[in-house]
């Protein structure tokens, strides 16, 4: 059985600039910056610079916060994002716009966000998805007096509405291509049943997921159709971990999800989607992790991809999670960065799963790169991690790298023995 | 003919055991104890020109004396002579074990074997995979040696296949019984691992069970000791891995990934009193640890079991390390090292505070 929910528009954007008016055409971005310093204006922020940075350019992004892919699906967003821009009901089904090779970056300092950089060019600029798209970069000067928590939920907003807005701008414009997004089939056929399972790290204010506008982390894990991230249901507001760190972008862009879709009705069936909450403490871990099992086994899954959010707490979820799906005869493959040290000689995962052993490796997060100067940065003008301008050049772990060890599958860097 | 120096522990080297685990490294001509076996397996072509042993208590902490001892061997001349001024007068390789699961002996050998190699040496050691010094031998290749040394003879039959072959230059693999972590590089794969994850799901539902790219890491399963049969007359130690130290860290102990262990004596002291101490942990908020020394180190508690007459007495110092972002190897080096100085201080039993 075939079920089409949904039909991504895509708009490939090639050029950018800022403008008097915000246009898209023959692949230009335009964004008037009045217009989105208006979108983006908050009592909790005093001031916002908008400044585009494009692939090849010698360009670092420090501070690296969110980052959303610009979606709507019609005037006024027509239900995107919702619980943010658009009300809070369910989405995922008819048309949505995207505009492919761009973002809005917000940059900036937040508490607990830890230092996290996209390089432009150089060798980490292939490391990171923003590394290869056009950055609207949104800094910040937080409003004398204004709650660190109000500044985050500002630029949550804010960038949600924005790349909305941007989107928009295309809704007149001839696709470059359309792609129709099969849904997940709840009925048995003769491929075997895989689906996702995807941790979302919900450890309170500035490492929380949103779905549907509300934190996920008191949430019981649920069944989420695909078609609802491609609309944003979920929004990250998760600082930590900054290779291992999902942003709305990459939710929007499910790496494992779009693997899933691609192949199903080919060597595969796509069983679903479920989503997880990662808590901090040991007993809400192990109810997630087992009624987690319980769903997929529930949707019929024959075997599961689990994905990861976070550093090696983040690992005791995973474990559990394979484990539980284990124990009902559900074939879990984990995706993990390892954590093996610098020369790649330490014990790689902080927490292993006992019955669960198959692991796809998304890279060591202590392997070290040598980055360049840059003539420009955007973001702060210090690199915190080891107090140098954040222009200059500096050995960092690829830990700091956005998104590099995507624990959703974005990647190709990988560790092996040799 | 290749010439090879072999080390063993004094246990092997027939000098003693317990009481003789204090004795220096000693060179002999020639194989000793299995040793000798090990030259037979050779066969004519290798000679086992010298042996050198060394207690287990000090060994680890000397290498570089017990690779002045190989050095010093001239297989021409005799002992001490070096006249051709070759690396190690002629010295081919160095063969370190077998140490089968005996930690302290392990570490000797995985240290003895990398130090070797690193002196340009061929260097090989023999131990079990439960063996803690596994880590320590770095890149130098370790084979696999039985759990005991009841198992002397199979043992032997893999670590002269070893030699043979690297005397070939012919480097060792898991088919040679090659154990040890090989380093984890990082590579760029040729699909996402989106995509990979997917064919792995596929393989494994396909009925290959053990299909993975990460393979499971290896978690020491320790042995409980035997319960203290007595505490009212026992010493007890106290140990803990969470950075309290005296307020200026005279030590310079790291917060965070430590390398080193330290001792500070509370032999004349009835309490910590904050202030004086400090944590100097990087994994945790030491603000009620430093207003309550004893948090880390139950030091009051201690001085109260022994005034109640149910602990005999306390050990005179304690030993500290940060247990934070620690490498698994250095954490195994301070638990043998600090088992080696405590039955040698005649301390029963150690209080290890974790945080």
């Amino acid at each position: 059985m075939e079920v089409m929910a949904l039909t991504r528009l895509i708009h490939h954007v090639q050029r950018v600039a800022l403008g008097a008016r915000t246009t898209f055409a023959d692949g230009e971005l335009v964004v008037s910056t009045d217009e989105a310093e208006g979108i983006m204006a908050h009592p909790a922020l005093a001031s916002v610079r908008l400044t585009w940075v494009s692939p090849g350019e010698s360009a670092r992004i420090v501070k690296v916060l969110d980052a959303v892919e610009p979606r709507t699906k019609g005037p006024g967003g027509a239900g995107i994002f919702p619980g943010f821009v658009g009300p809070a009901r369910t989405q995922g089904e008819g048309e949505t716009h995207v505009l492919r090779g761009a973002a809005v970056v917000a940059a900036g300092f937040l508490p607990r966000a830890q230092e996290a950089l996209v390089d432009l060019s150089g060798p980490a600029a292939a490391l990171s998805p923003l590394g290869a798209t056009h950055n609207l970069v949104v800094e910040f000067t937080p409003a004398p007096d204004a709650g660190w928590e109000h500044v985050d939920a500002a630029l949550r907003a804010g960038s949600l509405r924005l790349a909305a807005r941007l989107a928009e701008a295309a809704l007149d414009a001839e696709p470059d291509e359309i792609e129709e997004l099969p849904s997940p089939s709840p009925i048995r056929g003769d491929r075997p049943r895989i689906g996702a399972v995807t941790n979302l790290q919900t450890q309170g204010l500035f490492k929380d997921v949103f779905v549907y506008g509300r934190s996920f982390g008191s949430s019981l894990p649920t069944l989420l159709d695909p078609g609802e991230l491609d609309d944003g249901a979920v929004v990250s507001g998760q600082f930590g971990h900054p290779a291992l760190k999902n942003p709305t972008y990459m939710h929007q862009n499910h790496p494992v999800v779009n693997e899933l879709r691609r192949r199903h009705g080919h060597d595969l069936d796509f069983a679903g989607l479920v989503i997880c909450p990662e808590p901090v403490n040991q007993a809400a871990k192990e109810l997630v992790s087992a009624f987690a099992a319980k769903v997929c086994a529930a949707a019929g899954f024959d075997a599961a991809l689990v994905t990861k959010e976070g550093g090696g707490n983040a690992d005791a979820d995973m474990a559990l999670k394979m484990d539980a799906l284990a124990d009902l005869g559900i074939e879990a493959v984990g995706l993990y960065a390892e954590m093996a040290g610098i020369d790649g000689t330490g014990p790689s995962i902080v927490v292993a799963p006992e019955k669960a052993t198959a692991m796809v490796s998304t890279g060591n997060y202590d392997h070290r790169l040598q980055l360049p100067t840059m003539d420009r940065a955007l973001g702060g003008d210090e690199f915190a991690l080891v107090h140098a301008p954040a222009t200059s050049a500096f050995e960092v772990p690829t830990a700091v790298v956005y998104c590099a060890l995507s624990p959703l599958g974005w990647g190709r860097v990988t560790a092996r023995a040799g | 003919m290749a010439n090879i120096v072999h080390y063993i522990n004094q246990f092997f080297a027939g000098v003693g055991g317990e009481d003789s685990a204090g004795s220096g490294p000693t060179l002999v001509m020639g194989p000793v104890g299995p040793g000798r076996r090990l030259a037979e397996l050779l066969g004519p072509e290798h000679e086992i020109v010298a042996t050198v042993w060394c207690g287990d208590d000090v060994a680890s902490g000397i290498v570089p004396a017990i690779i002045d001892l190989i050095r010093s061997v001239d297989v021409d001349g005799g002992v001490g002579s070096d006249v051709d001024g070759g690396v190690g007068g002629g010295v081919d390789l160095v063969a370190a074990g077998p140490a089968f699961t005996s930690g302290r002996y392990g570490l000797a050998c995985a240290r003895v074997a990398a130090a070797a190699h690193d002196a340009g040496w061929l260097a090989v050691a023999s131990m079990h995979e439960d063996n803690p010094g596994l880590d320590e031998a770095g890149a130098t290749p370790v084979v696999a040696s039985g759990e005991v040394a009841r198992r002397m003879a199979p043992s032997l039959d893999r670590l002269a296949g070893a030699v043979t072959k690297l005397l070939r230059h012919e480097p060792l693999t898991a088919a040679d019984g090659r154990i040890g972590k090989l380093a984890r590089l990082t590579v760029m794969a040729d699909a996402r691992a989106a995509e990979r994850a997917v064919d792995l799901a596929l393989v494994r539902l396909a009925g290959d069970h053990t299909a993975t790219e990460i393979p499971l890491p290896r978690f020491d399963q320790v042995t409980p000791a035997a319960p203290v049969e007595d505490l009212t007359t026992a010493m007890v130690a106290l140990v803990t891995e969470g950075g309290l130290v005296p307020d200026d860290n005279p030590g310079a102990l790291e917060s965070a990934r430590a390398t080193r262990w330290l001792r500070y004596p509370i032999g004349n002291l009835d309490a910590l009193m904050a202030g004086e101490w400090r944590s100097i942990h990087g994994g945790f908020s030491t603000a009620y640890a430093n207003d309550d020394p004893h948090r880390i180190l139950p030091l009051d508690v201690g001085r109260q079991l022994v005034a109640d007459g149910a602990v005999g007495s306390l050990f005179a110092e304690y030993f500290v390390t940060t247990g934070n972002g620690t490498s698994v190897a250095n954490a195994r080096r301070f638990g043998i090292e600090w088992a080696a100085d405590l039955r040698h201080s005649g301390a029963r039993a150690a209080i290890l505070t974790a945080t």
